[in-house]
């Protein structure tokens, strides 16, 4: 879930808590004793009604007590008013609220005292024991409306108003005060990615805005961050391509000096130049390989792009490679081959596939063959390479594309690698937003380039 | 026939002189000039048969050198590319260059391509007829040149046996293995792109037929043919 989200759902659940904290104290400290003070006073109002009710039946007889009744009846604010006998005849008022207070009738009959219930949402009742001059018991029932604290929010229009005004306040406020939080953090993140993947010029700082805050400090020290490492790398790659291009000038000579040495050396001598002659190759190889390398992880150079036959390219290579690897008893075998296209840098691809095609037929053991499969989905183009070679322990699969990595070094001097042929192949892959991967098979490595097709590519047919 | 004369232009003292004791030692005679502007005044006097060109001068580069020398004169190069990049190899054959060798070389490898260059200019027996017409293109064998629909058209020693041998195939695909013998007199390697340069170059100066086909075809991985209306 993203920031801005969650900020917003924090927010409502803060609102929610906060409403109901204070609904709580509301409750406790104010309308609850405020209800049990008005349930005494309708006690001690019952009492006198009752009292009252019995000395005007005594002095002024039963119409007296019937004016009196009316009398009650017509106070604020509105009340029913009956009174019964202890055996249930109504004397006065009406015949229909008596069946609900039937159980405060007889509790007021056993207490002789005046007794008053208050259950919410209903209708408050209060009796009063009232006697005749004859002697005989009555219950004087009142029936009011349940004194009410009005709600703030809840029960009236101006509640709900009051409700919605605040949660939609709280809502875009909310959304500005998250958006003003996320909007930068998204775009440090953006520019964290686009350095992770190689812009080393990226800056955040003057997208961050005019503030003066924790994050407007973190773009800053981001940005201190990505011009220590731009320098650093700048000036790291500066110097390879600056000592390979210096190694060769010595190089150069040697070259040339090994020859005139060749002219006038006895032929017991002739070896050990051999051998010179093909060191010499080697570290040029490297040397070579070292530059193309330090042009591609740089990362930002813009290559000529064109629209490449792939099938005819890989057959290309394939041929060539097959024609080194006969050299060694060994072979190259295009097992499936399809029409497709992609968009890239013909020298860029080339050596990407011609790295990993002789990286496999370098380690593929001799009378094996190194298989190549060109295969299309409906976006894809994939060039599977497989090697009889014994692949490389698990672990290593992932450091296989690092420069300079060696799973077995003795092995590999060797066979006359330079540690930096698939390192150069991935590169050159992502130069085209392509993805390169290693796997072990039964008896060897397999590995598996990965292209996006260009548009117009036929579908796929077997050559 | 004289000594072969050849001009050394590269601004690394020391590789000018190994370069020169050994192509001594080969029977040519060398001059080392280490740069750019001095080289271009020398190579202008036409006292040299051959000039091999350093792409990293100071002052002047070696496609600055090579542009200029053009302009007059036709004198064989081979350029000596420093870092190997393919724009550079592009660049230098696009001047003109006749052939390119990356830094650092092979001292043999320079030698067979110098000679190699030097027998074609020198009008060895490759068993061109006089005079070649096949479409609007003409070429006159001895005196190296090309008309293409009537005009002329600046073609390197490379270039020249390149069309040549294609013109005297023409219908017919000629195998870049054997392209490679006739025209570089070297094996065709894997990996060597040099061949595909050169017939890119050739095809930039012939141009489009006059109904917009192109001349030169390429059949991918076996060869070349200059097709046929």
């Amino acid at each position: 879930m993203n920031l801005f989200f969650k900020l917003l759902l924090w927010f409502l659940v803060t609102a929610t808590l906060v409403f109901g904290v204070m609904y709580f104290i509301t409750w406790t400290f104010q309308t609850q004793p405020m209800f049990s003070r008005v349930q005494r006073s309708s006690r001690n109002q019952m009492i006198i009604y009752g009292g009252t009710a019995t000395q005007i039946v005594n002095s002024e007889g039963e119409d007296g007590l019937r004016t009196f009744l009316s009398r009650l009846k017509d106070l604020e604010p509105p009340r029913e008013v009956d009174l019964v006998s202890d055996d249930g005849k109504v004397w006065f008022g009406t015949n229909e609220e008596i069946e609900d207070s039937q159980e405060l009738i007889s509790r007021t009959l056993v207490s002789n005292d005046a007794v008053v219930d208050f259950s919410p949402n209903e209708k408050a009742l209060g009796a009063a024991p009232v006697t005749f001059p004859d002697g005989s018991k009555y219950v004087l029932v009142l029936q009011w409306e349940t004194p009410r604290a009005p709600s703030f929010f809840f029960g009236s229009w101006l509640g709900y108003l009051r409700l919605a005004g605040m949660l939609l306040t709280g809502v875009v406020f909310c959304s500005l005060l998250a958006l003003y939080l996320s909007s930068p953090i998204r775009k440090i993140r953006d520019a964290t990615q686009k350095l992770a993947d190689g812009d080393l010029s990226t800056r955040v700082a003057d997208k961050v805005g005019n503030r003066r805050d924790e994050l407007a400090y973190l773009a800053r020290d981001f940005d201190l961050m990505a011009e220590r490492i731009e320098k650093l790398i700048t000036s790291q790659k500066r110097l390879t391509r600056d000592i390979s291009h210096e190694l060769r000038s010595p190089l150069a000579r040697m070259n040339v000096a090994l020859e005139i040495a060749r002219t006038k050396a006895n032929p017991e001598t002739q070896p050990v130049l051999d051998r010179l002659e093909g060191e010499s190759q080697r570290l040029n190889d490297m040397i070579s390989r070292l530059l193309t390398l330090s042009k591609l992880e740089s990362g930002s150079q813009d290559f000529e792009r064109s629209t490449i036959d792939l099938d005819f390219l890989v057959k290309e290579i394939a041929e060539d490679a097959d024609y080194e690897a006969r050299a060694n008893g060994k072979s190259v075998n295009i097992v499936a081959s399809t029409k497709c296209r992609v968009m890239g840098n013909e020298t860029l691809l080339r050596s990407a596939i011609e790295n990993v095609l002789r990286n496999g037929v370098r380690y593929t053991k001799e009378g094996t063959a190194v298989t190549v499969a060109l295969t299309n989905g409906s976006r894809e183009a994939r060039i599977s390479i497989v090697d009889h070679g014994g692949g490389v322990p698990d672990e290593e699969l992932a450091k296989l594309f690092r420069p300079f990595h060696r799973v077995e070094e003795a092995r590999d001097r060797g066979t006359g690698g330079t540690g930096l042929g698939l390192a150069i192949a991935e590169q050159a892959v992502r130069a085209h937003k392509g993805s390169i991967s290693a796997q072990n098979t039964a008896d060897g490595l397999r590995v598996d380039i990965v292209l996006t097709q260009a548009d117009g590519s036929k579908g796929p047919h077997v050559n | 026939m004289g000594m072969n004369r050849i001009l050394i232009i590269d601004d690394d003292e020391e590789l000018c002189e190994l370069v020169s004791e050994y192509l001594t030692a080969e029977g040519f005679e060398t001059e080392c000039v280490h740069s750019g502007d001095k080289g271009l005044e020398r190579a202008k006097t036409g006292e040299h048969d051959l000039a091999i060109l350093d792409v990293m001068l100071p002052k002047m580069n070696g496609f600055e050198v090579l542009r200029s020398l053009r302009e007059g004169s036709n004198l064989p190069v081979i350029m000596l590319t420093a870092r190997g990049e393919d724009s550079e190899r592009i660049t230098g054959l696009e001047g003109g260059a006749d052939d390119y060798l990356p830094k650092p070389f092979n001292p043999r490898e320079l030698l067979a391509r110098l000679r190699a260059i030097l027998r074609r200019v020198e009008g060895r027996e490759d068993g061109f007829p006089e005079k070649m017409e096949v479409d609007d293109i003409e070429l006159s064998t001895s005196a190296r040149a090309a008309n293409v629909a009537g005009e002329s058209i600046t073609l390197t020693s490379v270039e020249f046996d390149l069309l040549a041998t294609l013109l005297k195939h023409a219908g017919k695909t000629v195998r870049k293995e054997d392209l490679s013998e006739m025209v570089l007199e070297r094996k065709l390697s894997p990996y060597d792109r040099s061949l595909d340069m050169h017939v890119s170059n050739l095809r930039k100066k012939l141009g489009m037929r006059p109904d917009g086909s192109e001349r030169i075809k390429t059949i991918r991985s076996v060869g070349y043919i200059y097709t046929l209306v």
